[in-house]
């Protein structure tokens, strides 16, 4: 490899050195973690697939599309497509009531339900996670934040009362159909979750002796929110997180299954509208492509998620991860820890406190 | 003798609870000199723990409360510091080892990033970027600071000579150099090849080694007092030895003073000069260790000193002192100890004994205190 113009940059003395990508060696840390459970590999595996295939339809549906640039304009390539044509060669998924190719609809919704469901979930994740912060941390009774929390914390109650898809489909009904309606309906019953699951955990997490070591150093409270109490309630945070998504995205396909025309079928295309569309009076039997394949993306993009998710959560975890690292990784045997010497006499030279 | 680091005057700690008020500590005096160990032995629930805590402020406040008197820290009361102020105190003055060596150290944060964060709190407040505490009732107000006269100026050399430690340093410490201390801290508390542990996470040490960590964060802030609440309890016994040896080498390496709790006995001859003996939240017994132990003064000290095994003889059962520690809601009438005591009367049952009075003084003339109604019939008890 030295001395190759692909290869590393030679160092000093002609070695080469190595490259140094911040970050990738904790990324090739949670490569082989991940690698070690074959479920969360999968599920690793299918995300990355379909963020790969969203981004590629997001930027040019033409490019893997194959009757993208057509089904936005109408106007379609010769042979035409047929009224409710089942699976062929020439579509794949079969064709839906409007004579639109299914397989380019479903990949042409993907962008879009992807997007709704990391954004519901991302910011159910910021907003929930902020006020269960706070609420959790500054919980006092008889002070600013004491207020500040139980408000918080009764207000969640309250929206924690209603069955979050009953509550959503409420809201959509007082909002009205459209897209952006339906995705505040959602957000709006999400959040409280993330409230309760960051206070649940700052309370376990704020009382642990560590904490109160770093109290006893004198880090400021605002300090010891943030690195000591908040980088230990992130790990099963987002775990939640990466499960949620496919959670999300069930609910707001739901939704938008249930109340016909809340999204705007055929434009934009959208994988619970898409369902929607397909009129009950015709038997599913005889028309199954129509509802299997949207329901099956459905399905599969949930499932990786949550497989994800699982794997995750060793992930996270410095003490799995470490072990699985090692297990999976290093044939010869980890390091022995570094030996305690006991005769003081050899290190009690000059040290730092004599100056003190 | 100079003035003491510490000295708590009367100090009571109260814990709200359902039921009302439970006063875990009462009416406590206590002075700890420059240079000297204090350790203070009791059972479970005596509120030494609870001690520990309220020295530096840290018990959560509401549910506990200082009901009562002072903690004077090299002439501050901290009891009178508002809350905002006591990251300084603590930072700069009084540094903490805990009892469980595995919860007391962040569990997602490497070593290297645990002690660096105490190094750079602590140069932070050398460099004047954090507010450092000083002592005195105040810190010292810079704002009305008369101007030095042209004479003192001209006085002082140009470049400073000597050593340049002196005065606040103005300067951030750079990466490489809080990296060599904190290499330096973790020599400091014997470990060896200190390089090969600062990527770890704390998991992946073991029990001595985290509390030696432990202690190298408390020792980064060099305090002039070290609270050690039951340090070694967690850990076995030759670690236990080790833990001990170590820290009485840094006593003298770091001058600092030690409050060491503990309810172990043969710990506590081991590293402390004084003794103070705990009994339902309040102090029996007081006075030089060995003192403490050749005569005990008070029946309660002289019922664990009894229950002590001696070697691994098996000539009957184990000394014990019959009846269990008094739920702290509803303590006894008169002295605490007297359902308990060999030598309660009916004085006992009424009268809460007298405070700690000097009972007795050593050959160098260090006062030796006792809570009890009849302290000299202490030796002649069985």
């Amino acid at each position: 490899m030295a001395g190759s113009s692909t290869g590393p940059p030679e160092g000093p003395r002609g070695r080469p050195t190595r490259w140094r990508v911040p970050g990738a060696r904790t990324a090739r840390g949670f490569y082989r973690v991940l690698r070690a459970n074959v479920l969360s590999f999968v599920g690793f595996v299918l995300v990355v697939a379909i963020v790969l295939v969203a981004v590629v339809v997001a930027l040019d549906p033409n490019l893997i599309v194959p009757f993208g640039s057509t089904q936005e304009t109408g106007v379609y390539n010769s042979p035409p497509t047929l009224f409710r044509w089942p699976p062929s060669f020439a579509h794949p998924f079969g064709t839906d009531g409007a004579s639109l190719d299914l397989y380019s609809e479903v990949l042409l919704a993907l962008p879009l339900d992807l997007g709704i469901a990391l954004a519901i979930a991302g910011f159910a994740l910021l907003s929930g996670g902020t006020l269960g912060l706070i609420a959790g941390y500054y919980d006092r009774p008889g002070t600013i934040g004491g207020a500040l929390s139980a408000v918080i914390l009764r207000t969640t109650d309250v929206f924690l009362a209603f069955p979050s898809l009953l509550l959503g489909l409420a809201i959509v009904a007082a909002l009205g159909p459209g897209l952006w309606q339906v995705m505040l309906a959602v957000l709006l019953t999400w959040w409280p979750y993330y409230v309760r699951l960051v206070r649940g955990e700052v309370l376990a997490v704020k009382h642990l002796p560590y904490v109160t070591a770093a109290r006893a150093a004198g880090v400021s409270e605002r300090r010891i929110l943030l690195r000591h109490v908040l980088r230990n309630v992130l790990e099963p945070v987002v775990v939640y997180f990466t499960l949620d998504v496919g959670t999300v995205l069930v609910t707001f396909s739901t939704i938008a299954f249930v109340i016909p025309g809340v999204v705007s079928y055929p434009r934009p295309p959208e994988w619970g509208s898409m369902l929607s569309f397909f009129n009950l009076n015709y038997p599913i039997s005889q028309y199954w492509w129509e509802v299997a394949f949207p329901s099956a993306a459905i399905f599969v993009t949930a499932l990786a998620f949550s497989l994800l998710g699982d794997g995750l959560r060793d992930v996270l975890d410095p003490r799995t991860r470490r072990a699985l690292v090692e297990s999976v990784a290093a044939p010869n045997p980890p390091p022995e820890g570094p030996m305690i010497v006991a005769p003081p006499a050899a290190v009690g030279g000059p040290t730092a406190l004599e100056a003190g | 003798m100079t003035e003491p680091v510490l000295s708590v005057e009367h100090l009571s700690v109260d814990y709200q609870i359902a039921t009302g008020l439970v006063r875990a500590v009462d009416d406590v005096s206590l002075t700890i000199p420059t240079g000297r160990v204090v350790g203070i032995v009791g059972e479970t629930g005596c509120g030494k723990s609870t001690l520990a805590q309220a020295i530096p402020r840290l018990l959560p406040e509401p549910p506990a409360r200082i009901a009562s008197g002072r903690i004077v820290f090299r002439g501050t009361d901290l009891v009178g510091v508002p809350a905002r102020r006591l990251p300084m105190v603590r930072g700069t003055g009084i540094g903490m080892i805990f009892q469980e060596p595995l919860n007391s150290l962040n569990p997602a944060i490497r070593v290297y990033d645990q002690l660096a964060e105490a190094v750079l709190i602590r140069r932070w407040r050398e460099a004047g970027i954090l507010p450092s505490f000083r002592g005195g009732p105040e810190p010292f107000d810079y704002s009305h600071r008369p101007l030095p006269r042209p004479s003192e100026v001209l006085s002082k050399p140009v470049v400073p000579s000597g050593p340049v430690a002196e005065g606040p340093r103005r300067r951030l410490p750079g990466r490489s150099e809080v990296r060599k201390e904190v290499l330096e801290f973790l020599r400091l508390v014997r470990i060896q090849d200190p390089e090969t542990i600062l990527d770890r996470y704390p998991h992946e040490l073991s029990g001595g080694m985290r509390q030696r960590i432990m202690i190298a964060m408390a020792l980064s802030e060099r305090p002039s007092l070290l609270i050690a609440d039951e340090p070694t309890s967690a850990l076995d016994v030759t670690i236990q030895a080790q833990v001990l040896t170590l820290m009485k080498e840094l006593i003298d390496e770091a001058h600092a003073s030690i409050l060491f709790i503990s309810h172990d006995f043969g710990v506590i001859a081991e590293i402390a000069d004084d003794l103070g003996v705990m009994y339902a939240g309040r102090l029996v017994e007081l006075g030089p260790v060995a003192e403490v132990f050749r005569s005990p003064r008070h029946p309660y000290t002289r019922g664990l000193l009894r229950a002590i095994p001696e070697r691994y003889k098996s000539d009957g059962p184990l000394a014990a002192i019959p009846g269990s520690v008094p739920n702290l809601a509803r303590l006894p009438t008169g002295c605490r100890y007297h359902p308990r005591c060999p030598l309660a009367r009916e004085v006992c049952r009424v009268d809460p004994p007298p405070d700690l009075a000097p009972v007795g003084r050593t050959a160098e003339g260090q006062p030796h205190r006792s809570a009890c109604h009849f302290p000299e019939e202490v030796a002649g008890l069985p």
